[in-house]
């Protein structure tokens, strides 16, 4: 740092916008690129998705075959969770975290650009076996025997065994950037007792990414080696364990639900405030809590295993376990509907998304607790029930975050404030299309319709689910589109943002839309956990009464 | 890492010329294409692993010789006045003090809440109530005071509508242990509930905690059963199960009620300050 005078400051000539995106280290600019990744996966996967729902609409259809439709759904499930969920919530938190804490950026900013290129080579890389002969066809989590070269021939699982191997080294960097960066790099008097709670929650999920990652890159290799060097790690046949595979890979899988969830927590816990215009109710809990989810994820993978044959035993500590991680997740919603009582609120886009992220997460939450109820498990497990409950935590839940979270923070992105009209219509649909979607699956679920299966007969009472859900899935399509819409004309000739268009309370309210590059002119002094409603109102600080 | 990142301004107090930032640098975009390349060459051609090999190598020297002095940082000017964050505008305005009823940005309402104790000691006596209940049905009914424990067990057990009538009837160990378990937890967090929720419910605690959220609990429950678990729904009988849930229930509430009400929060009372200017109204 230094002063005109003392220091040659070369105006560089202005490199073109690709060269830009491949040089960048700035943590804003990765940040929008996770995104634009992210929403290119999801195009992916929605398409996939909608083939899927295309052939499932009517019984006996042959619009697809058996193999196709294994692919589609096991490139679904891979996508929308490791190509789309996490970089989506990366990208946020890449953006966000640096000006949220008052830091000029990533404290790896060279390994931040590492982590985003290896996500989407990784992605590249999974992508491109559908041109190298075949997708994978053996579901998201990838059983063994089904992954072994007895089963699998072609290089179809390898493709995804290396392409996630590749993306998930880079979510270790993110993780790993994330945790220093919060660590060591927050604005003077910005204490952990001050920190936003996004960045609380992305710090909870940074870590989980650095514990949870290992045993899945670890079951990969494996899987690697059995597969290409002849070892018998998931070999039954040769005294391996199909078993451990499903150990190790939940051991991930699990913690990755709430990898999944725990950003959009954060996004929720600044939203609702803001448009409830009251601090967080119970802000000490909200952030306990959020510890208290980090630690109790890590011990119950095995309910996804209920039906596998384990003792009666673990069956019931893992039930218990689950039960319990009701606890500091309700806890979670209870804050978010106190800070909502009795608050003057504005139901503008990023609200309306948060109260219907707060009405789906509940119903997901809801469904999940009944699924933690080993008899009632064994009665639907790998039934349309299932794949109900976890779209509606997992897209009920982030997706609907991430959309309050997108128009909460486009403003400060771009500079633009998106259309209020079109973004109504944006929720309306999507609330809708996402209901007619997955509630209906709930109920071809508890008629006994498996997932994965192609195609069925007709007389079992699940036509009209399907084709309900085949219908919700056209709305849905339709909200994206408005959606994208918006964004297009938001960024062509959108109104401007102004630095603080909701009247918020944290430091990246305290920048320019966009921010410049070293973010802040000078970086505020925190004192509370609303530094700017503290510099808005300084005859009535915060820091008074914290 | 730049050890200055949060240095603001030169000695006058403005803010600085320039702010030293990491430069572009496209090595690790070099270095991920190269290990994706290692990793692809496994499946096609393992020229590619050579090319990743390669790529990775001189990935991991460009970033190295990019971290060498005058090179890893680049002196970034400041934006023109235009493009920089606009000044935070101060409200200044006098202090009025918030009265009850008053609305405003700091308070946590409810006002007063029950403390966590009191939910834990209802959560407690709710369910030492519904255990009384429910084993004087299994007493009355002669199926023994062992049968709604082991029934309770079976939420959690597998496989339980395997045993026999006769086996539900007999002590278990393991079962006692489960059911002991589930029964504490779940009455733990159903008091803590209540300790949270019934301020913020209109008048009438106990006719909420006592009457309404039982029956919801006791509908819901019924409903549910039959459709994922009929083999359980014929066991529980199911005026013991309501008047079990209704004995929780209504000595969880009246222990809640009776307690003591603590301030939600130091950031509220009486004698906090409220934005004069708006005090019905948002900031």
């Amino acid at each position: 740092m230094s002063t005109l005078e003392s220091t040659n400051v070369v105006p560089a000539a202005r490199p073109s916008l690709f060269e830009q995106c491949v040089t960048t280290v700035d943590h804003k600019v990765l940040g929008i690129l996770y995104l634009l990744a992210s929403g290119l996966f999801f195009l992916a996967a929605g398409l996939e998705a909608a083939l899927m729902r295309w052939q499932l609409m009517q019984p006996h259809a042959g619009k697809l075959d058996p193999d196709t439709f294994n692919e589609l759904f096991t490139m679904h499930g891979t996508t929308m969770v490791f190509f789309v969920g996490m970089p989506v919530l990366v990208g946020f938190g890449n953006y966000l975290v640096p000006l949220m804490i008052g830091a000029r950026d990533m404290a790896f900013p060279r390994l931040n650009a590492l982590g985003f290129w290896l996500f989407f080579f990784g992605g590249l890389l999974t992508y491109y076996s559908f041109f190298a002969g075949g997708a994978p066809d053996i579901g998201w989590f990838g059983y063994a025997p089904l992954t072994a070269y007895a089963f699998s021939r072609d290089t179809s699982t390898d493709y995804w065994i290396l392409g996630l191997l590749v993306s998930g080294i880079g979510t270790v960097a993110a993780g790993i950037n994330f945790v220093t960066t919060i660590v060591t790099m927050r604005a003077p008097g910005m204490t952990l007792g001050k920190l936003p709670l996004f960045v609380w929650m992305m710090l909870v999920d940074a870590v989980l990414i650095i514990v949870a990652f290992p045993p899945l890159t670890a079951a990969q290799i494996m899987l690697l080696l059995d597969r290409s060097l002849g070892a018998h790690f998931f070999d039954t046949q040769e005294g391996g364990s199909a078993l451990l595979w499903q150990h190790l890979f939940w051991f991930f899988g699990h913690p990755e639900v709430y990898i999944l969830v725990l950003p959009a927590f954060g996004m929720i816990s600044e939203i609702v405030p803001v448009f409830s215009r009251k601090v967080i109710f119970g802000y000490e809990s909200v952030a306990a809590a959020t510890v208290g989810i980090g630690f109790i994820s890590l011990g119950v993978w095995a309910h996804h295993m209920f039906a596998v044959g384990m003792s009666s035993t673990l069956d019931a500590i893992f039930a218990g376990a689950t039960f319990l991680i009701a606890v500091p997740t309700g806890i979670k919603v209870f804050n978010w509907v106190a800070t909502l009582y009795g608050g003057k609120l504005r139901l503008d886009s990023p609200m309306l998304f948060s109260l219907g992220f707060l009405s789906m997460f509940l119903l997901g939450g809801l469904t999940g607790i009944m699924l933690a109820t080993v008899p009632i498990d064994w009665q639907v497990t790998d039934t349309y029930f299932v794949v109900a409950h976890f779209h509606y935590v997992l897209f009920g839940g982030t997706i609907f975050a991430v959309m309050a979270g997108l128009y909460y923070w486009f403003p400060k992105m771009s500079g633009r404030l998106l259309d209020e009209r079109l973004a109504r219509w944006n929720f309306w649909l999507l609330l809708a299309g996402f209901n007619l979607t997955f509630g209906p699956m709930h109920f071809a679920g508890l008629l006994g319709m498996p997932r994965r299966i192609y195609t069925y007969a007709e007389g079992n009472g699940w036509e009209v689910w399907n084709q309900l859900s085949t219908l919700g899935v056209i709305v849905q399509g339709a909200a994206f589109l408005v959606l994208f819409v918006n964004i297009g004309r938001s960024l062509r000739s959108g109104k401007p943002a102004g630095d603080d268009p909701w009247d918020a309370w944290t430091l990246e309210w305290a920048t320019a839309s966009p921010p410049a590059p070293y973010n802040f002119e000078v970086v505020p002094e925190v004192r509370s956990r609303r530094p700017l409603w503290d510099l808005k109102h300084p005859d009535d600080p915060d820091w008074r009464y914290e | 890492m730049s050890n200055e990142h949060h240095a603001n301004t030169n000695p006058s107090g403005e803010p600085a010329a320039s702010f030293e930032l990491p430069a572009p640098t496209a090595w690790p975009i070099v270095l991920a294409l190269g290990i994706c390349l290692l990793a692809a060459g496994v499946v096609t051609n393992l020229a590619f692993s050579l090319l990743g090999l390669m790529l990775a190598i001189a990935g991991v020297r460009g970033w190295v010789l990019d971290l060498s002095p005058g090179r890893a940082h680049v002196e970034e000017p400041l934006v023109e006045p235009a493009r920089r964050a606009s000044p935070i505008v101060a409200t200044p305005h006098k202090i009025e003090y918030l009265r009850p009823g008053m609305s405003g940005h700091r308070m946590q309402l409810p006002e007063k809440v029950h403390p966590y104790r009191a939910g834990v000691l209802g959560g407690l006596a709710g369910g030492v109530a519904m255990a009384v209940i429910a084993l004087a049905y299994g007493a009355i009914s002669g199926r023994g005071i062992w049968y709604p424990i082991n029934l309770a067990a079976a939420m959690a057990i597998p496989g339980f509508d395997l045993g026999t009538l006769a086996e539900l009837e007999q002590f278990s160990q393991t079962r006692l242990l489960l059911a002991t378990f589930i029964h504490l937890m779940l009455s733990l967090f159903v008091g803590l509930i209540y300790g949270m929720l019934l301020p913020m419910l209109p008048s009438r605690p106990v006719l909420w905690g006592g009457l309404i959220a039982p029956l919801i609990w006791t509908g819901a429950l019924h409903a549910a059963l039959g459709v994922l678990n009929p083999a359980m729904e014929e066991l529980v009988s199911w005026p013991w199960f309501i008047g079990s849930q209704f004995a929780f229930g209504i000595v969880a509430g009246l222990v809640v009620v009776r307690s003591e009400k603590v301030y939600t929060s130091k950031l509220w009372s009486a004698d906090a300050p409220v934005d004069p200017l708006h005090p019905h109204k948002p900031h």
